[in-house]
């Protein structure tokens, strides 16, 4: 083995890479401006988009409650909604965002509720649509005052206190550290992030310095040179770990470097997160971070070499590389989803045991068995798929495929 | 006996296994499931040595199995059955070591970083080859007086044209003064005048430094002006092996004369040459308004008798007689004519 062969291919694909726009703008521009500037301005608006919502008074139709004045008069004076006249055709009109949503209010329901009996007042939606939630979310609300003002009346008429519908208060207060919380809410989001950069940033050169060289017909110029295989196909390697580890740091400090400086803006725009937008990451967590993402960065570098080589052109390379995308950023959403936690068996379940992991680091807290055996799995991993990526070279039948 | 060949090539084989497409849309479906694969032999048991200074032609038409041979040569592919030795060493065994005392260049496509300086790569392949600072210095003196390379050293590759990214690839190729050169297509798609730079070159190396070089090409005049000894190859076999003037002597059938005219009063004679010609079933050819040409075979009528038939009919103030171009004996070859003549 001999590390000054592997330096020069190494230094001779790093040269000619910075050379070439095309990877100058994968690798840096990229992950510099478009990640951020895409990644904040979907935060912005859909933080945009909601206050919006929330300032509006969604228009609901009123069914019905023709004989119960007094319900009616109170649900028109209220200010958060619109209320217009009814008519037959509401559930087409709330499915054509016509109007948010309906109430039906029974037949003689002031009178029933005199009587003591158990009228419903049913509340027609749009579900999952966001202003028809936030209109649902209003007429409920009202509801549920009218009701409790109901039973009230109904006690201090019997010449009981008002309290007894209450007997006593519930409060909320959080005793996880700031770390904890933002760990928790955005934390599993920049582990996967990451490692999706990892794969983009790899992407691009794996092809290139294979099947690109393919294309170009310099493979064989390549091979005439009196660098063993093995020097170049590792050379080749740390070119693509270079890349995907450059793309992933870059595209990370610069979202990191954006957040803190729009953090202002964004606690402006949503109000109710502002508590956990000024909470910090510790650096040492995102160094942890990058140290377990480490393998699997070699992992993917060394997988899209492999996959890459196979190919006769770029065409094909991409088309083969296209699936693997799926296979890396399935594991690394399904981490993300709640619920799902790190066990002895996800360990071993490449990208998707760091991606838990990364989680949980994030929240502050640091399994070490776990991040020793992800580490060590991680590592066995990333040696079969260099092994693979010198085996691949060594193939007549590959490097020249007809 | 110590062999004094560069390179010994004994009963070479080189089999490819490729999978025959069916056609259409539902050969297209089959395919999927039952892959029909078949042999290929790209060089089939050929058997030839080259001597130090000596200056080969490999000639073929396309997938004959040039590059494939010069593939095995140069250590890249592994032959299928058959020996190889070069410079001493067995190409694809110990092949680092061996392509350190051998130039490779392929026509097509450059061993130059596209987008670097070509000093840059040159600088780089100085390590690679372990050339010492000297001894680059003193080529490099010599490429630029030889190839020219000087005004485009600091350009990067992929705005150089055709013609001056050759001249440094030859430079490439030649910086760590190989004994051995392999040339494949070097002069595809150059210009003329490009080219007889390169062949310019060529000739000087083999004479100052007895480099030995083997060349494929497509372009004849390569051969007839570089090379003494021609290989042609077909369907992976060779079907010559030898001095290229003695294939043209056993093969040249056809000739030509040319004749002018000696004023435009002769045209009528013209039209009797035709008359007596026909009975030869030779054809008079035009050339333009005073000059006409006449091919012929020698096997038919001797070149003796065919002038004192034009000399007695017409008045002639030029008149030229050359061979057949070697395209067309190529030509022949490739269609599988009369090589036996020429190996007898």
């Amino acid at each position: 083995m001999s590390l000054r062969n592997i330096g020069i291919v190494y230094r001779k694909e790093l040269t000619d890479s910075l050379r070439d726009r095309r990877t100058l703008i994968s690798m840096i521009v990229v992950p510099l401006v478009l990640m951020p500037v895409t990644t904040i301005g979907i935060g912005v608006l859909t933080a945009k988009i909601i206050g919006q919502a929330m300032k509006e008074a969604p228009l609901v139709m009123a069914l019905g409650g023709e004989d119960s004045p007094g319900v009616m008069e109170k649900l028109r004076r209220l200010k958060t909604i619109h209320v217009v006249p009814a008519r037959p055709d509401f559930a087409n009109l709330i499915s054509d965002k016509k109007i948010r949503a309906a109430v039906e209010i029974p037949k003689g329901f002031e009178e029933a509720m005199g009587r003591g009996e158990l009228p419903t007042v049913q509340i027609d939606i749009y579900q999952g649509e966001l202003r028809s939630t936030i209109a649902a979310q209003r007429l409920e609300q009202f509801f549920r005052g009218l009701r409790d003002a109901e039973v009230r009346e109904r006690l201090v008429a019997r010449g009981l206190s008002g309290s007894l519908v209450k007997p006593f208060e519930i409060t909320e207060k959080n005793v996880a550290s700031p770390e904890k919380v933002f760990g928790n809410t955005f934390g599993a989001l920049l582990p996967y992030l990451v490692i999706v950069l990892c794969l983009t940033g790899a992407m691009y050169p794996a092809i290139d310095l294979t099947a690109g060289e393919k294309e170009r017909g310099t493979i064989e110029t390549i091979l005439c040179s009196p660098v063993g295989r093995t020097h170049l196909v590792l050379g080749k390697f740390l070119m693509v770990l270079t890349a995907s580890l450059a793309t992933s740091a870059l595209a990370t400090s610069s979202m990191a470097a954006t957040f803190l400086g729009a953090r202002e803006v964004l606690a402006g725009l949503a109000r109710d997160q502002s508590n956990t937008l000024r909470a910090a990451v510790h650096p040492s967590a995102i160094l942890a971070i990058f140290l377990m993402v480490l393998p699997i960065a070699v992992l993917l570098s060394a997988g899209l070499l492999a996959i890459a080589l196979f190919a006769k052109s770029y065409k094909e390379a991409q088309s083969y590389i296209s699936p693997l995308m799926l296979l890396v950023i399935l594991p690394a959403v399904v981490a993300v989803l709640p619920g799902v936690e790190l066990n002895a068996r996800l360990a071993l379940v490449p990208v998707l045991n760091t991606s838990l992991v990364a989680k949980e680091i994030m929240t502050g807290t640091y399994h070490w068995k776990y991040m020793a055996l992800i580490f060590a799995s991680s590592c066995v991993y990333a040696a079969a798929a260099i092994f693979l990526a010198v085996k691949m070279f060594q193939r007549e039948d590959v490097l020249f495929r007809t | 006996m110590s062999d004094p060949a560069v390179i010994v090539v004994r009963e070479l084989s080189k089999h490819f296994r490729t999978f025959r497409r069916r056609e259409g849309l539902w050969g297209g479906i089959q395919n999927l499931f039952f892959r029909d694969y078949q042999t290929v032999r790209a060089v089939d048991d050929i058997t030839f040595s080259i001597r130090p200074g000596e200056m080969v032609g490999y000639i073929g038409p396309n997938g004959a199995g040039k590059s494939t041979t010069i593939k095995m040569l140069t250590g890249i592919l592994v032959p299928t059955s058959g020996e190889v030795l070069t410079n001493g060493f067995v190409p694809h065994q110990q092949r680092t070591a061996y392509v350190k005392t051998i130039g490779v260049v392929f026509g097509q496509r450059t061993q130059l970083w596209w987008d670097i300086a070509v000093v840059e790569s040159l600088k780089l392949l100085r390590r690679i080859y372990d050339v010492s600072e000297r001894d680059f210095d003193e080529r490099m003196e010599l490429f630029n007086q030889v190839l020219g390379i000087r005004d485009y050293l600091h350009t990067p590759v992929r705005k150089l044209s055709l013609g001056e990214r050759m001249r440094c690839d030859l430079a490439a190729a030649l910086l760590h003064n190989p004994p051995l050169l392999f040339l494949d297509e070097p002069t595809i798609g150059l210009d003329v005048v490009a080219k007889d730079h390169i062949r310019q070159f060529l000739r000087a190396i083999n004479e100052h430094y007895r480099t030995t070089v083997l060349l494929t090409t497509h372009d004849l005049d390569d051969i007839e002006e570089l090379c003494r000894r021609i290989m042609i190859i077909d369907h992976g076999r060779l079907l010559y092996d030898g001095p290229l003037n003695l294939l043209k002597q056993k093969l040249l059938r056809t000739k030509q004369v040319k004749f002018a005219l000696r004023d435009s009063e002769q045209t009528t004679g013209v039209r009797a040459l035709e008359h007596t010609l026909h009975g030869d079933t030779l054809r008079l050819e035009p050339v333009d308004e005073l000059t006409y040409r006449i091919r012929f075979d020698r096997s038919r009528i001797s070149t003796a008798e065919l002038i004192r038939q034009i000399l007695a009919t017409v008045e002639v103030r030029d008149l030229l007689i050359e061979d057949e171009p070697i395209e067309e004996i190529v030509k022949r070859i490739y269609a599988g004519e009369a090589l036996h003549e020429a190996n007898a």
